[in-house]
């Protein structure tokens, strides 16, 4: 495998350590999962235009949107704990009350 | 050429000319009152000519003078139909308003608007005579509203007080809904028989006549205050005593029965119409005459009376007999009129009371009222050969003898039993035993006026029942054989009446009033019918219709069905199925030392 295929891979697996290993705040494990997003659509971008995979030029585009789509989820669930608690800190999600 | 019809339009028009003149100065004259009296007897008196001529060659005629407007193919005119019912109903209708007319002068003296009152009064007689000879329904239409206007006006005389604007409107709410009746029954014949004249409408032939006859019987049930519309007859005795003595017992509320006679050859053929008219009177009979056992205002035990005597007018309807029920309404109107003038004689002597629990021993001081209500309430309960006799019996033998439902005869009879019991009440309360009244009461019936038109009236309640059965053309044949018990049984059971009345009421003179029981509660309350309906059904439909009209669209679709439905669902349900501690650090951490794990054990295989 080329060494920009392997670099961009190396960022990914360090946005998912970011991601799974955080001490407090939930924003930053949804910038992390942000991080994972760009570079899966770095990593898809560059393979299709290297290996002229014409027709599938669509897929990051579509990756994108969905990409989005979840980032919102994810900032509407960080509203609603910051709405209860007022912060963001994670070790407040112990009591399972709505 | 006789002039029958010049005679009749002359006492019509003599009618209008206090109107007329009711813009000059003699309107504003203190004599006014006894102009318009003598106008009415004048007028009266010039009616009996034609009438006599009636009686004497059987002469009807249709009148039909003025072309109004054609609408195209519908001709509407003005014209009057004088046949057997409006040649009698005339003179009757116009002595018996000559009598209240007189009284009122001694009523009503005090009242400072006194011109107005007979102006108004005058206004619904003239009406009522619109209504009696119409030739067409449009013209008859005019004359329904008409005395239902005057009624209003009349009711609400005293209008500062609350109960009596409540009474005049409620009058005009039920016999609206009896005009839809009607009006339906004016569509049907419009677009079916394409004219409103009765001559082209009885010659007609059609197949099905439910519709129009039930429109019909819808708008007598409206106004003559049939069971299911007829709260406002006793509110109505919020009137004045002249006007309940006109309106409210002869001429009025004979008016919806009135328009069934009028159309008995259609009734005559409708098996189905028939019987329901007949359940319908047998149930407002003894319901009112029920209602009537336990009041305890004068007035309002006449009014269930005249409610009463109204059923079994359309009883006879209700048995195919057209005449005899024209007989009774002619003959009720004396004697009911008369009760009322009694009443209102008594009230005014007792300065104003009319709880007849605070009557008694009026016999004495009283004697001329004591006489004629005592004959006025004998000629009610069907004595034999004073005026009631003659139709009340009749009516009451021909439903014996007649091949009609045996319930309906029944529960008639039962009703005849219970007039005599009310008649009883009445007159143990009012007239005998000790007085229970104020002893400042300076009781006095010398007035002449006073005197004069009872006594008129008295004198029509013992003779006018045979001098208008001895003179009238023959109509159907009454039944002239039956058994011995069928023919006794009116007098049966009127007996039976007076002395069960007399008996409990002497019984239980001197003793404890007991707490009511459920029965007495239903009759005093009027079987609670005006404090249900009046509150229920339009409850029910402002709700039914604040709810469709905001919360139907707004809250339930807009609002309730998607959003909120499905958070409570997905509330309800997480908090059901979920049975984690929350430690997210933990579960990313494994998840972490998993995919590593996983990784180097799957890359160290060789």
């Amino acid at each position: 495998m080329s060494m920009v295929y392997i670099n961009i891979f190396l960022a990914f697996i360090m946005s998912l350590m970011g991601l799974l290993m955080y001490r407090s705040h939930l924003m930053s494990s949804l910038l992390c999962l942000e991080g994972m997003m760009l570079s899966l659509f770095i990593m898809m971008t560059v393979a299709i235009l290297n290996n002229h995979l014409t027709l599938a030029s669509m897929a990051p585009i579509i990756l994108l949107v969905f990409a989005a789509c979840e980032a919102a989820l994810g900032l509407s669930l960080l509203v609603m704990v910051s709405n209860t608690y007022g912060t963001d800190y994670v070790q407040n999600l112990n009591l399972l009350q709505c | 050429m006789n002039l029958f019809t010049p005679l009749m339009l002359t006492a019509m028009f003599i009618l209008l000319l206090p109107i007329i003149m009711s813009n000059t100065q003699l309107y504003k004259n203190s004599l006014y009152p006894h102009y318009v009296k003598t106008t009415i007897s004048y007028a009266f008196i010039i009616s009996m000519i034609p009438t006599m001529m009636f009686i004497s060659s059987g002469q009807e005629a249709v009148i039909s003078n003025w072309h109004w407007l054609s609408i195209q193919t519908l001709k509407l005119s003005l014209s009057f139909k004088m046949d057997y019912f409006s040649t009698i109903f005339i003179p009757v209708a116009l002595f018996v308003t000559w009598s209240i007319m007189e009284f009122s002068m001694w009523y009503m003296h005090s009242d400072p608007y006194i011109n107005r009152f007979f102006k108004y009064l005058l206004m619904f007689l003239i009406t009522m005579m619109i209504l009696v000879t119409a030739n067409n329904l449009f013209q008859l239409f005019i004359g329904w509203e008409g005395v239902g206007i005057m009624s209003f006006l009349l009711i609400g005389w005293w209008y500062g007080r609350a109960d009596a604007n409540t009474a005049a409107l409620q009058a005009i709410l039920y016999n609206r809904i009896g005009d839809v009746g009607f009006i339906m029954a004016m569509a049907w014949f419009l677009t079916n028989s394409n004219a409103w004249d009765f001559q082209q409408i009885f010659i007609t032939q059609h197949e099905n006549l439910n519709i129009p006859l039930l429109g019909l019987l819808l708008a007598a049930t409206g106004k003559s205050a049939q069971f299911g519309l007829h709260p406002w007859l006793p509110s109505a005795m919020e009137g004045p005593t002249p006007v309940s003595a006109l309106l409210h017992s002869s001429t009025m509320v004979v008016a919806g029965v009135f328009l069934l006679i009028r159309f008995y050859p259609l009734m005559e053929q409708n098996k189905t119409m028939q019987t329901l008219t007949l359940c319908l009177g047998a149930i407002t009979t003894l319901f009112t005459a029920i209602c009537a056992l336990t009041q305890n205002d004068i007035k309002k035990i006449v009014a269930f009376s005249t409610s009463s005597q109204l059923g079994l007018m359309i009883v006879t309807i209700g048995i195919n007999q057209p005449y005899l029920a024209f007989l009774h309404i002619c003959t009720h109107a004396f004697f009911k009129a008369m009760l009322f003038m009694c009443s209102g004689s008594i009230i005014h002597s007792l300065n104003d009371e009319q709880d007849i629990r605070k009557m008694g021993g009026l016999y004495k001081p009283m004697p001329f009222t004591t006489t004629s209500l005592i004959i006025g309430s004998l000629a009610l309960t069907g004595m034999p050969f004073l005026t009631g006799f003659y139709s009340k019996d009749l009516i009451i033998e021909t439903a014996n003898t007649s091949y009609t439902n045996a319930w309906a005869l029944l529960i008639t009879l039962i009703a005849t039993s219970l007039t005599a019991a009310y008649s009883t009440r009445i007159m143990f309360f009012v007239l005998l035993g000790q007085p229970r009244f104020n002893t400042l009461n300076l009781i006095n019936e010398n007035n002449t006026h006073l005197i004069n038109s009872i006594k008129r009236l008295l004198i029509g309640s013992i003779f006018a029942g045979y001098l208008i059965s001895y003179n009238i053309p023959p109509t159907t044949i009454p039944q002239m054989t039956m058994p011995y018990y069928l023919k006794l049984t009116a007098l049966a059971v009127t007996i039976a009446g007076f002395i069960l009345a007399l008996e409990l009421n002497l019984a239980a003179k001197n003793l404890k009033f007991m707490y009511p029981s459920n029965l007495f509660k239903f009759s005093n309350l009027l079987g609670y019918f005006p404090i249900v309906m009046h509150r229920l059904p339009s409850k029910m439909s402002l709700t039914m219709s604040q709810k469709s009209a905001s919360m139907l669209l707004d809250m339930i679709w807009l609002e309730n069905v998607l959003p909120k439905s499905i958070s409570l669902f997905q509330m309800k349900m997480s908090t059901t199925v979920s049975n984690q501690k929350g430690l997210v650090k933990l579960y990313f951490l494994s998840f972490m030392i998993t995919l590593a794990l996983s990784l180097i054990l799957l890359n160290s295989h060789e």
